[in-house]
């Protein structure tokens, strides 16, 4: 089995993997789709009578999206590491069975990238906007 | 201090996403201290690669924000509960402005989170505040946003 960022062994304390495959388009632009399954880890708790993909967890997609953008730009020892959370809106549900689309664009200054991100929901509707800092900084690498 | 039984009462979220472990101090409709242990053997911390170095182990950014936001839950709710009211619908988070952090943190710390309501418009309560390990500044919150959306699958969210 081919391994995927859902499946390889996390090189980073993450609550979930919260991208299933992630695409680089161009020098600035990557997309990511994350199937949302009740089963997902942490998901149980959130809530037992009905289950809602986390806000932060969408944010938690992202960063995902964005470290892959990291590891295959800059190297796989780098990680992307949140700096700031300029500003985030969650607008619209996301929900088992809904597959997250993430799509960021990414403006890197050094080490230090700008990210502007939109999500949607399976029906195309805006599920966040984000628009967040990292800095590049080295991993947990050996 | 309300404790961890008393704070499964206030909460909907339920383990391993319960993310606030004890109330040191409230004051209703105006600020909140909780406190949130990180320990290895959360959940994040399953299914890592071997021979990682410390950076790999800092905790979760997002879970983070999501013990923050939670604790403005408690503060929000146990505050309309001692006015003897009920919430009508269920409390989401919705947005947030300039949240930046400081310093990682690692298993054995225990964050503690200080904020307060700023602003209570109609069904949007406004917060800011802090979030330390001891004296060390972990992560600033500007504003961020908490918002009733009335009960029912469809009109919820995050």
């Amino acid at each position: 089995m081919p391994e995927t960022p859902a499946t390889r062994p996390r090189r980073r304390a993450a609550p979930l993997a919260a991208v299933d495959g992630v695409t680089l388009v161009g020098d600035t632009e990557v997309t990511a789709v994350k199937a949302v399954h009740a089963a997902d880890p942490y998901l149980d708790g959130h809530y037992p009578e009905f289950t809602i993909y986390p806000g932060v967890f969408i944010m938690e997609s992202v960063n995902q999206a964005v470290d892959e953008f990291v590891a295959r730009r800059f190297g796989a020892g780098r990680i992307a590491d949140l700096t700031t959370v300029k500003s985030v809106r969650f607008t619209t549900p996301v929900l088992p069975g809904d597959t997250l689309q993430v799509s960021c664009t990414i403006l890197a200054d050094g080490d230090a990238l700008a990210v502007n991100a939109s999500c949607r929901n399976s029906a195309g509707a805006t599920a966040a906007k984000l628009r967040l800092s990292y800095g590049v900084v080295d991993g947990g690498g050996r | 201090m309300i404790d961890h039984a008393a704070i499964r009462g206030i909460l909907p979220h339920r383990h391993p996403i319960l993310l606030v472990d004890t109330v040191l101090e409230w004051h209703p409709f105006d600020r909140i201290v909780t406190t949130k242990a990180v320990s290895g053997s959360e959940p994040c911390y399953a299914g890592m690669a071997e021979g990682l170095g410390r950076s790999a182990y800092s905790y979760p950014k997002t879970l983070l924000i999501e013990s923050f936001g939670q604790s403005g839950a408690v503060l929000w709710l146990e505050s309309i509960r001692t006015r003897g009211e009920s919430l009508d619908g269920t409390l989401i988070f919705a947005a947030a402005r300039n949240v930046e952090f400081h310093r990682p943190v690692h298993p054995g710390d225990t964050v503690r989170h200080e904020l307060k309501i700023d602003q209570l418009v109609g069904a949007n309560a406004f917060l800011s505040g802090r979030s330390l390990v001891g004296d060390e500044p972990v992560m600033t919150v500007g504003e961020a946003i908490a918002v009733i959306r009335p009960n029912g699958p469809a009109a919820q969210e995050a």
